[in-house]
This record gives structure tokens, C-alpha cells and sequence, in this order.
């Protein structure tokens, strides 16, 4: 037993050198996970259980793209089939539904944490920047996502926020029409809310999250400000 | 650095942190694997009969064509699907529904009274009256459901 599993392990290592050989997988792995950090406290981890709700979205989002469906005749039904017929649907769902709002609260905890350490100082101004946008982008998949269920709740919230931009001086009424699809809350709006939060937020959020990742690593994480730093 | 045996602090927490990333992934990966087989899964119907039609439509010794309809949800739609069969009896007192699905590739069969076979138009599977293999590349026989006669009135076992 113990010679087998010295011969496996064995196995793996030489596997990981050929591969490494070829790939430069190490490399890649030193930068990301074995990079050096200063002493730092747990409001740093954050950022990366930001990361990781954002990936558990990822993941039930498309396991709810296999059952939903964005027509007012089925959007309902479909999401109530998931929730009571499909198999753990009621688990994947409401990871989906709760892990939005976690999303947003751990966003602002980060973005609040950044703020108080002043980690949005030189060189990260940038990494702040597109933290920015990775915000915006995090406001739009909730709004978006806000109305798929298509229940009452959804329909009225989303009738309300998108009012709020039909106020706008001049343009107001236009953006209303462009964001609603016309004038009222329809099968068209909701066709284009799930588009916008499944495929345009998706994109948009990938790449972002590679920019603000390599920019993390790229500049390293701050430290923790000292009293008697030079300001 | 280490004995070989000895566990330092850094390869500690790496065994934590992959152990926990592995629990996790089960934890959701697991019932996602669940979560979309599960139209696969077979629902436990009983055996219900559903109306065909009159018994003295089936001639002797000649598959008569009845339709009949049935209500069904495969997801988030009720709806209606039609269904034929060919009932045969050779005495008025027995019958049997025979299904006009080509046990090929699913086509619908069809009753040719003069030839007294069936044939399907697909892929040219020909059956006789008691739905036997005559020719073609049908597999088995057409399937066959138990009927039952009720003043008058036929009933097939569905499900």
C-alpha cells in the first residue's frame, strides 16, 4: 500500500515537471499563490471572498440558465419548476439569490477596507479604479437580476428603478424607452434584462476581474498604514 | 527545511485551504450533477386506462385506428399529446392495442388493408396484423397494451 502510494505520488510529481516543462504552470503559481505579502490583519481576505461569492455566482447562474426562461408566459413557472421540481433546485437557486446579496455586501466591506488602509494610494490608483467598475458592474447584474423571477416584487421594483431614470433632464424619457424597451415593462424588457445579466455583465466582469487581479499581483498588497508613517 | 515527515506551517495551511476548496466544490458540485440529470430521472406513474372509443368501431380480425388524447407535464407546460393505437381482435371479446410507433426509429406506422401489414414509412419497416416483424430493420414487434372493455366502451393501460 505504502510503495503504491509512494509510486503514484511518484507519478504526480513527474507529470507536474513534464507539464511544467511545457507550460510553466510553476511560474504562474509562484505569482498568484506564493507571492510575497506584508503583515497583514483578516479585513485583507475581502477582496478574495469577493472572488469567490463571485465564482459561486458564476457557477449557479449557469446551472440556472438550464431551466429558466426569459418570456413572461414561462419566466415564473420555470423559475418555481426549479424551485420545487428540479432536483437541489431549491439549493442552487437560493445560493444564486442569497449569494447576490453577499456579493454586494462583501464588495462594499472590500471596497470600505481599501479605503480605511489607504490602499487606493500610489501605485494602486488604477486597481481602485477598476474596483470601481467591478462595482458598477456588481450593481447592474443585481438590478438586472432583480426582475427575472418575474413576480410581482420583480416587476414593480424594476417599474420603479426604472422610472428613476425616466426623470432625467432632456434625455430622460429616451433612456427610459432604451432601458424598459419601450414605454411600459413588457416581454421585451425582460428578454433584454436577462441578455444584459447573462451575457454583456458576464463579459464585462471577467475582464475586469483579470485586470483587477493583475494588478493586484502585479503591485503587491499594501501594508497596514503606521501612526508615525510620513503622510 | 523540514524532515521529509514532518509537517511545516505553510504546508499545513495549503492542506487546509485545498481540503476546504475540495469540501466546498463537493458541497455544491455534488447536487449540481443532481440538479441536471434530474429531468432524467423516471416518474412513478401507475397504470392508468384512458378512454379509446366504442368497441363496435374495431372490425373483426382487422387493426382499427382509434386516437385518443392525454394530458402531461414534462416540465413547466401542461399539455395534451395525442396518441393513436391499433386495436385488433379476432372474437369481439378480446382485445389488443397495438402501439403505430415503428420499434425502428419512432416513426408512426400505418395499416395498409389491402397488403394486411403494417409499413412504415421511414426506413421501410413492415409489420404484419399482430404486429410481428415481416421485413425491414425493426428491431422486435410493434408494442402491445392491455385493453379492457367497459359497456361497450374501450380502455388502454397507459403508463
Amino acid at each position: 500500500m505504502v510503495s503504491f502510494l509512494s509510486r503514484l505520488d511518484n507519478i504526480a510529481k513527474r507529470l507536474a515537471v513534464w507539464l511544467d516543462e511545457r507550460l510553466g504552470w510553476r511560474g504562474v503559481w509562484e505569482a498568484i499563490f506564493l507571492r510575497k505579502l506584508p503583515k497583514v490583519n483578516w479585513a485583507y481576505t475581502l477582496g478574495s471572498a469577493t472572488l469567490f461569492v463571485a465564482l459561486l455566482q458564476m457557477v449557479t447562474g449557469i446551472l440556472l440558465t438550464i431551466y429558466y426562461v426569459p418570456t413572461p408566459d414561462y419566466a415564473y413557472d420555470t423559475v418555481q419548476f426549479i424551485t420545487h421540481d428540479v432536483n437541489a433546485g431549491w439549493l442552487i437557486r437560493g445560493l444564486h439569490h442569497y449569494g447576490a446579496s453577499a456579493l454586494i455586501l462583501l464588495s462594499v466591506l472590500h471596497m470600505a477596507r481599501v479605503v480605511i488602509y489607504g490602499s487606493y494610494k500610489f501605485p494602486r490608483e488604477v486597481t481602485w479604479l477598476s474596483g470601481v467598475f467591478l462595482l458598477l458592474v456588481t450593481f447592474g447584474f443585481g438590478f438586472t437580476g432583480y426582475l427575472l423571477p418575474w413576480d410581482q416584487k420583480a416587476y414593480w421594483a424594476t417599474t420603479v428603478g426604472t422610472s428613476i431614470v425616466g426623470i432625467a433632464p432632456g434625455i430622460g424619457d429616451w433612456l427610459l424607452r432604451v432601458l424598459r424597451g419601450g414605454q411600459q415593462l413588457s416581454e421585451v424588457s425582460l428578454a433584454r434584462f436577462y441578455g444584459v445579466h447573462v451575457w454583456f455583465l458576464p463579459a464585462s466582469l471577467l475582464l475586469l476581474i483579470i485586470i483587477h487581479m493583475y494588478l493586484v499581483i502585479r503591485n503587491g498588497i499594501s501594508e497596514i498604514p503606521h501612526k508615525d508613517d510620513q503622510i | 527545511m523540514n524532515d521529509d515527515n514532518r509537517l511545516s506551517r505553510r504546508g499545513f495551511l495549503g492542506l487546509v485551504t485545498f481540503s476546504l476548496g475540495g469540501l466546498i466544490s463537493l458541497i455544491v458540485g455534488i447536487p449540481a450533477i443532481s440538479y441536471i440529470v434530474s429531468p432524467a430521472r423516471k416518474k412513478v406513474e401507475e397504470i392508468n386506462f384512458i378512454p379509446l372509443g366504442a368497441a363496435d368501431r374495431v372490425t373483426v380480425g382487422e387493426p382499427t385506428l382509434f386516437r385518443t388524447k392525454i394530458t402531461q407535464r414534462a416540465g413547466w407546460i401542461i399539455d395534451e399529446r395525442e396518441l393513436s393505437y391499433y386495436v385488433l381482435t379476432e372474437n369481439n371479446r378480446e382485445f389488443v392495442a397495438l402501439s403505430n410507433i415503428c420499434t425502428h426509429l419512432g416513426c408512426r406506422v400505418r395499416w395498409v388493408a389491402d397488403e394486411e401489414k403494417f409499413f412504415c414509412p421511414c426506413h421501410n419497416g413492415v409489420f404484419d396484423k399482430n404486429g410481428a416483424v415481416v421485413s425491414g430493420p425493426p428491431p422486435r414487434p410493434l408494442d402491445r397494451y392491455e385493453v379492457k372493455e367497459e359497456n361497450g366502451q374501450l380502455f388502454v393501460a397507459f403508463g
